[in-house]
């Protein structure tokens, strides 16, 4: 059996909003006339959740068109980059980050090669962010981080 | 002369040589980037936000507003030259832009879309001066129970006018006011949804979330068919309408311009309705309608009168009333609040030099498009056929950048990347982010005003139907959902919808 697009939505919404519900029922909830900070979020998360049935019996019900194949590729090896990026940013420095996720998310593509063309491109690209970005704007962050000085 | 003084103080301020560079500056990067297949105005603001940090605020929002309309017209140019519209309001462009681009009169239908937009934006502009001050005036008698029934409008016209199913976008609503409430609330000063990390207790930046699920999550769409993805790009060539042109387009661009001008006042998604109504609309009264979808010059002139029209004066309920009408007007105000403005009816009286200020650079910057536009083109359509592989982990590169200078923060650049993964489940699934980004502004304001509704009420609900104001804005509510209920409107719906796919 294939997957529904309906199906995966309304169990998103629907645990979405299980999870939003019981942290919200926590917080007072207070009266109509006195809001508590529980008010609010316990009205949305409970709509949420109906919601979020609502999708999944439709879902059963009515025809819909099947969840698409997903490319895991790009999904998962750009968020690598930018967490490559932020973990270098504060040790490496800013242009040594940029070129790492530059390198990292471009190698995505199934166009990428590695050779002097695109090496120097990447480096004068991310000579050029640095400009821009540091001495040009004025970003508070270090070109070169504590472990390259 | 009130006006005249305001508009003077307008042009004082417009036209230091400070605001009108960054203003060129706004307009120049915003259609560059603009302009790049995929690439629409929210993910193109989120991308050149750190250019506006520290400047200051009057500047600031110059530029801003520049990069906005800039990137608008670089979406249409696009959409004429390679048949890929960076938003749903310019898909109607395609239409027929790209039609007169293959059949060689690429040049003719990009300047009708220029003057058009240059028209339009002229009369919006006028139209933003005019009735800025009396929305203002009348907000300032606006209560909590008047501001409630008006989130829920701009929410409902939203879902409306989303793609996909009233349902997904009522879920996609209510998740996006669950992501504006995280963090410190700030009536009881509970911390609320924060995981207990520190991180969070400022809430999840707006900016954050947006750039994650239209930028990044518009680069994973993407790279999915990036072997099949073709770049033909349509050559220019004369760039002068011919004399039956102007002829044709003439009263297109009045009646697009008036539509536009109307329907973006609406809160809700009013520049995609205003671009459709008025194709629909010339297709209908057109003595060439047969023409339509064939390369008809009204086809382009109509729909990009009414688009620029109504991307002006959708800046009205966010100047005035503080909400935003669309998805790029709440990253505005998310941007005016990294700034420390808080929009607003007090904006006008508080800052009269902000307001006018950009009053008048709105219409200045249109008449740099109009003269930078047409003979750069070149220029742009270099710029579009730069290929996908190189283009992308820039814009990776760039949003990176963009998010961790909001608050030098590793954390929001994080959330970034996880909202970029939501992004495209969402786009996976057919559920519109629109909705979800609009109540992640709007939620905590409805809340904070039920809040105070039902204080003074004491608790009783009624009063939101009590109000006249509040009650017809609840009427005109209820009229839209019931409209999209009943058969014969929902069949509507999904042809006008249709097209935008």
């Amino acid at each position: 059996m294939k997957i529904r697009q309906d199906s995966v939505l309304g169990l998103f919404f629907a645990i979405t909003g299980c999870i939003a519900l019981l942290i919200a029922l926590k917080y007072p909830f207070g009266t109509a006339s006195r809001m508590g900070p529980g008010f609010f979020p316990v009205v949305i998360s409970t709509l949420l959740v109906a919601t979020g049935i609502g999708i999944l019996i439709r879902s059963i019900s009515a025809s819909c068109d099947p969840f698409p194949a997903i490319t895991w590729k790009a999904l998962v090896m750009i968020p690598a980059a930018i967490i490559v990026f932020c973990v270098a940013i504060e040790p490496l420095g800013f242009l040594p980050a940029v070129l790492l996720l530059l390198v990292l998310s471009a190698a995505t593509s199934v166009k990428f090669r590695l050779d002097w063309k695109t090496s120097a491109g990447a480096l004068l690209f991310a000579g050029l962010c640095t400009v821009l970005f540091v001495e040009l704007i004025g970003l508070p962050m270090p070109v070169l981080g504590i472990w390259l000085q | 002369m009130e006006i005249f003084n305001d508009f003077l103080l307008g042009f004082s301020t417009a036209t230091t040589s400070g605001n009108l560079l960054y203003c060129f500056l706004g307009v120049l990067l915003g259609t560059a980037v603009g302009v790049l297949p995929g690439l629409g105005p929210v993910a193109t603001i989120s991308m050149l936000l750190p250019f506006t940090f520290g400047l200051p605020v009057d500047t600031a929002l110059i530029m801003l507003a520049g990069i906005f309309y800039g990137s608008q017209y670089g979406g249409s140019t696009t959409a004429i030259l390679m048949n890929l519209p960076g938003e749903a309001s310019s898909v109607v462009t395609t239409l027929d832009g790209h039609e007169m681009a293959k059949q060689g009169k690429a040049g003719r239908a990009l300047a009708a879309a220029a003057i058009s937009s240059f028209f339009a934006g002229t009369v919006g502009t006028l139209f933003i001066a005019a009735s800025a001050p009396l929305l203002a005036g009348l907000a300032l008698t606006f209560g909590p129970t008047e501001y409630f029934s008006l989130i829920v409008l701009g929410l409902i016209t939203s879902m409306v006018l989303a793609s996909g199913s009233l349902l997904t976008a009522f879920g996609m609503a209510l998740f996006g006011a669950i992501l504006g409430m995280i963090g410190t609330d700030v009536n009881s000063g509970a911390a609320r949804f924060t995981f207990d990390t520190p991180n969070l207790l400022d809430g999840l930046n707006f900016v954050v979330v947006a750039t994650g699920i239209f930028g990044l999550g518009d680069v994973f769409a993407n790279l999915e068919n990036e072997r099949s993805r073709s770049a033909g790009v349509a050559a220019v060539s004369s760039l002068f309408p011919t004399r039956e042109d102007w002829k044709r387009m003439c009263a297109p661009i009045m009646r697009g311009t008036g539509i536009g001008v109307l329907l973006g006042v609406l809160p809700g998604a009013g520049v995609l309705l205003a671009s459709f109504s008025a194709y629909a609309l010339e297709k209908k009264f057109s003595r060439h309608s047969t023409e339509f979808g064939k390369g008809a010059i009204e086809g382009v002139a109509a729909p990009e009168a009414a688009n620029n029209a109504a991307a002006q004066t959708c800046f009205i309920p966010m100047l005035t009333l503080g909400l935003p009408g669309t998805a790029t007007m709440a990253l505005m105000i998310g941007a005016l609040v990294v700034q420390g403005v808080q929009p607003g009816p007090e904006i006008l009286t508080q800052q009269p030099s902000l307001f006018w200020g950009l009053v008048v650079s709105m219409w200045l910057g249109n008449l740099m498009l109009l003269f930078l536009n047409l003979p750069l083109v070149g220029v742009w359509a270099k710029l579009i056929s730069v290929p996908y592989h190189y283009l992308f982990p820039m814009i990776c590169v760039f949003v990176a950048i963009g998010v961790y200078s909001i608050n030098n923060s590793v954390f929001d650049v994080y959330m970034m990347a996880l909202f970029g993964v939501l992004g495209y489940f969402f786009r996976k699934v057919g559920a519109e982010p629109a909705p979800l980004i609009l109540a992640m502004i709007l939620g905590p304001m409805a809340e904070e005003y039920l809040r105070r509704a039902l204080l003074i009420s004491h608790g009783d609900p009624s009063v939101f139907l009590t109000s006249p104001l509040s009650l017809g804005t609840l009427v005109i509510a209820a009229l839209l959902l019931l409209s999209i209920i009943s058969p014969r409107f929902r069949k509507v719906r999904e042809e006008g919808l249709q097209e935008a796919d």
